[in-house]
């Protein structure tokens, strides 16, 4: 159980996450919509510390997270997984290192630290590694660079290397956005059966709200930092759209279609 | 993940394990190689630890000649020197910042797209700068005379061919779009050249340049000693006559004149990156 008790995020005099409460059952899969600059990516970020909120606390299966410190810190870090929009894989290295860089955080003491600085990764880890990349087609690329694979394969990649943090919690920000449609399935049923099957609580930033009531088994919205409706995908209609926004859905989507588009053109 | 499905991923993709027998076998014979060449270059050269250590005993004796530093009765000839160094680098490097432009946008790919050419061109400033700047000065002497005009030019000839290698590589890595922007907009080659590559280039060009001037500062010391002009000269005057107070006086205001440059330089790249 995750739980976001009023936090606020202000960077100057914008408050780009204003009194946010929410609670996430372990096991949800959360969409969160929102037009740009509405703070879902600094939502997102408060859960996993890349950014300190300015009020408000969050609580994960009762221990205070924001109060969380060094090494307490790094293994929260561990146990939530974060999945960006432009892959953040290591272009240079192979797929395979890519994904074992997901074991990081579990190797603890300076000589296993150093040992995994120069390349020395157990073998159960390997073979862990494999088959997270053999369960989403990947493990023919297992030896490539990563800069040679699609911007889908990448995500993908990014996907196994999350799972192999063994993560409570997968935070996904808009993982879709710089892939064309096809490659937007493949990384949304990703995500989907990782959320299904072991049962890991994923948060994820959409633009798309179709994509968002498919997959997804709850929807929040968001406006200028606050949320603005949560519930069932069913209960988001077009109508609640218009209400919400003041815009029709298409528009909606429009306006989120043209954010995303200079993204996967400096993609290409 | 159970010893057998780690023996199953194994067998299915030995390579994704680390390296095989053969593979070390040969990293192993490569290491070995080259502590074999380390070990044979140190015994042609006579490396002894006893010789090291004599050596060290000389540097010691040296450095307590040196203290204290005292200036001497030449000192105006040391400041004036010192001025001389740095004006010397200064205008090397500002001729060869200048002059590495136009050659290296002629060495850059995506500009020059005859490959003949531009091949010839890399290979001519590979060239040049297979002459170390010592070298050079040594030939200027000859042509121009004593003093610091030779040492300019063996700074600038060293420099033209090295920065100009870096700002083609600058050149090529400019990103592709904004030169489209320009095409789209109605510009020609060279007006794409001015507007669409120049103003990404620039900031790199000036902090590489800024850099050069700087070691430039340190090495036109060593140029003074064959008589291209500045503080060299007098350093190897005083080493020659055992004044080792005065060479360790001159070595100070060497430090703390580069260490200026350095502090100076950095601020103007930091400001140059930044300002985009
Ligand atoms: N590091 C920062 N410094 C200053 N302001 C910031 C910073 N990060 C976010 N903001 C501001 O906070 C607000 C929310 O930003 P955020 O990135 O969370 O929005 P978002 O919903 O993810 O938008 P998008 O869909 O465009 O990614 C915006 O007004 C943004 O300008
Ligand atoms: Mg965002």
């Amino acid at each position: 159980m995750l739980e976001i008790q009023g936090l606020t995020r202000r960077f100057g005099a914008v408050v780009a996450v204003d009194a946010v409460s929410l609670a996430v059952p372990a096991g949800q899969m959360l969409g969160i919509i929102g037009r740009s600059g509405a703070g879902k990516s600094t939502l997102l970020r408060l859960v996993n510390r890349l950014a300190e909120p300015s009020a408000g606390r969050v609580l994960f299966e009762g221990r205070e997270i924001t109060r969380l410190r060094g090494r307490a810190l790094r293994e929260w870090r561990r146990d939530c997984a974060m999945i960006f929009q432009q892959f953040n894989l290591v272009q240079r290295l192979d797929v395979l290192t890519n994904v074992l860089l997901g074991r990081l955080g579990h190797h603890r003491g300076i000589g296993a630290a150093l040992a995994v600085l120069f390349g020395h990764f157990t073998a159960a880890e390997r073979a862990m590694a494999l088959a997270a990349l053999d369960r989403f087609g990947l493990v023919e690329t297992a030896l490539q660079r990563a800069g040679t694979l699609s911007g889908g394969q990448q995500q993908r990649v990014a996907i196994c290397r999350a799972l192999l943090q063994q993560p409570r919690l997968i935070l996904a920000d808009e993982p879709i956005a710089s892939l064309d449609p096809r490659n937007a399935q493949l990384v949304m049923e990703a995500l989907r059966q990782v959320n299904r099957q072991e049962g890991i609580t994923v948060l994820v930033n959409l633009h798309h709200l179709d994509t968002a009531r498919e997959y997804c088994t709850r929807i929040v919205a968001m406006q200028a930092g606050r949320v603005v409706f949560d519930g069932l995908p069913a209960e988001l209609t077009a109508e609640r759209v218009r209400r919400i926004y003041g815009i029709t859905e298409e528009e909606f989507e429009a306006e989120a279609r043209a954010r995303a588009a200079p993204c996967a053109a400096a993609m290409a | 993940m159970t010893p057998a499905e780690i023996a199953t991923w194994q067998a299915r993709l030995p390579a994704a394990f680390g390296a095989d027998a053969r593979t070390r076998a040969r990293r192993l014979a490569a290491w070995l190689a080259f502590a074999a060449w380390l070990g044979a270059a140190l015994w042609w050269f006579g490396f002894s630890p006893a010789r090291l250590w004599n050596g060290l005993s000389g540097l010691a004796t040296i450095i307590r000649l040196m203290i204290p530093p005292s200036p001497g009765e030449f000192w105006l000839d040391i400041l004036r020197g010192l001025a001389e160094s740095v004006a010397m680098a200064f205008l090397g490097t500002t001729v060869a910042a200048v002059l590495a432009i136009p050659l290296g946008f002629l060495g850059a790919g995506n500009v020059v797209t005859n490959t003949l050419a531009r091949f010839s061109l890399r290979r001519v400033l590979d060239g040049f700068r297979g002459v170390d700047q010592l070298i050079w000065a040594l030939a200027y002497v000859r042509a121009v005379g004593l003093g610091p005009l030779a040492g300019v030019l063996a700074i600038a000839t060293a420099d033209i061919a090295v920065l100009a290698k870096l700002y083609a590589e600058a050149i090529e890595n400019a990103e592709r779009r904004q030169m489209e922007g320009v095409t789209a907009a109605g510009g020609g080659w060279l007006a794409r050249l001015r507007f669409g590559v120049l103003p990404q280039v620039l900031p790199v060009m000036l902090a590489q340049a800024l850099y050069f001037f700087e070691s430039n500062t340190r090495s036109a010391a060593i140029l003074g000693v064959v008589g291209a002009g500045g503080i060299g000269l007098q350093i190897a005057e005083r080493i020659r006559v055992r004044h080792w107070d005065e060479v360790a006086f001159i070595i100070l205001l060497m430090i703390v004149m580069v260490a200026a440059i350095d502090w100076l330089s950095g601020r103007l790249r930091r400001r140059l990156i930044g300002g985009y």
